[in-house]
């Protein structure tokens, strides 16, 4: 009883659980022992093959490519714009707080232009904020819905946290490790 | 100086370094662009294939993991790129004057080994396409049973049978009397 080519084959590529056994027949089995090296020759063949040059640099060809820039997924691309206004907000908020800071603590410092401009922005902020808080939702001819008609502290917290979630779960997102991604 | 390892040219190239990314490319260029040529046989092609690796490759470079090691990873992309690029132009075993012959500098003693080694590319190339993939993975790409099954999403079963075909075919291709 010869050994098969699948067994030959598999011995070859060390993908085989019956070493012991095929060595012991190879031993004593000139044909399949011939037919092994029959195999192995082409393997070595097959593996022989050399490597090309290439005629051009493909690095040069693309590091200049106008289609080569970084591109976010979707999904990040809306994290970081989520950040982003949630980050702007949170600085419309916190200038006028951290200018009267500065001026209680030095009273002597003089204001930069910059930071009026903040205080502009915030106490537009404020206004339309306000404005936002007396707005009122149509009415809905419903008794089943009940939706708040204006805002309140606990609605407005629940909007700080959802930034705050966003901001979180953003960076999660953008620093988790990420598994293999075959192309 | 120090060389940079692939990962700190990868981490550089996620921050939108071209240079890095240019780096890794001059690195790996020739393994990738002899991958294609070995599936394909037609250096332009292979070479515009190998062009294409790289800019995918560029393209999820945010999604590749750190702890894989960057060389194996980019030639299986190449592969795999092949191998979809062929069943979409329905190529089948061309004819061999239609595909590249060697045509580096041939010095007398080189010429039986360029024969040959022109011999062995056109009994690739004569292989069914699935058939050449898997030479392809195994043999220069030094992939396991298990890890060609997986990349090309197919039973191990087929991957030993394509296998074990393909080489009793390029045996015949390649021991065939003249």
């Amino acid at each position: 009883m010869h050994l098969t080519d699948d067994q030959l084959n598999e011995y070859l590529d060390n993908e085989s659980s019956e070493r012991a056994q095929i060595e012991a027949h190879l031993a004593s089995c000139d044909e399949c022992a011939a037919r092994l090296s029959a195999l192995q020759t082409l393997f070595a063949e097959i593996e022989s093959l050399p490597e090309l040059e290439l005629t051009h640099d493909i690095a040069a060809r693309l590091i200049t490519a106008r289609s080569l820039s970084v591109k976010l997924p979707p999904s990040l691309t809306l994290t970081v714009t989520l950040q982003a206004i949630s980050a702007l907000i949170a600085i419309l908020i916190a200038a006028p707080y951290a200018s009267g800071l500065l001026t209680h603590y030095s009273p002597d410092l003089s204001v930069s232009s910059w930071m009026n401009i903040m205080i502009g922005l915030q106490s537009n902020f404020v206004m339309w904020f306000q404005s936002f808080q007396t707005f009122r939702l149509p009415e809905i001819p419903t008794e089943v819905l009940t939706l708040p008609k204006e805002l309140t502290p606990e609605m407005i917290a629940i909007g700080v946290f959802s930034i705050f979630f966003v901001w979180v779960t953003g960076n999660w997102w953008l620093l988790r490790k990420r598994p293999n991604s075959p192309v | 100086m120090t060389v940079s390892t692939d990962r700190d040219l990868i981490v550089r190239a996620r921050r939108g370094e071209r240079d890095a990314f240019g780096e890794l490319v001059t690195r790996y260029q020739t393994g990738v662009f002899n991958v294609c040529y070995r599936l394909l046989h037609e250096r332009g092609e292979a070479e515009d294939l190998a062009q294409e690796t790289f800019m995918r490759a560029y393209d999820r470079l945010h999604t590749f993991d750190l702890e894989r090691e960057f060389g194996p990873w980019i030639r299986r992309v190449a592969a795999n790129l092949c191998l979809n690029h062929l069943e979409s132009q329905k190529v089948t075993a061309p004819l061999d004057e239609e595909r590249d012959a060697d045509e580096s500098p041939r010095p007398e003693k080189q010429v039986e080994v360029q024969e040959r080694s022109e011999q062995i590319r056109k009994a690739l190339l004569s292989l069914p396409l699935h058939y050449r993939v898997i030479v392809e993975l195994r043999h220069y790409q030094d992939l396991s049973y298990d890890e060609i099954a997986t990349e090309l999403n197919i039973p191990l079963s087929d991957v030993k049978s394509h296998l074990f075909r393909a080489r009793k075919l390029l045996a015949e291709k390649l021991h065939a009397p003249d």
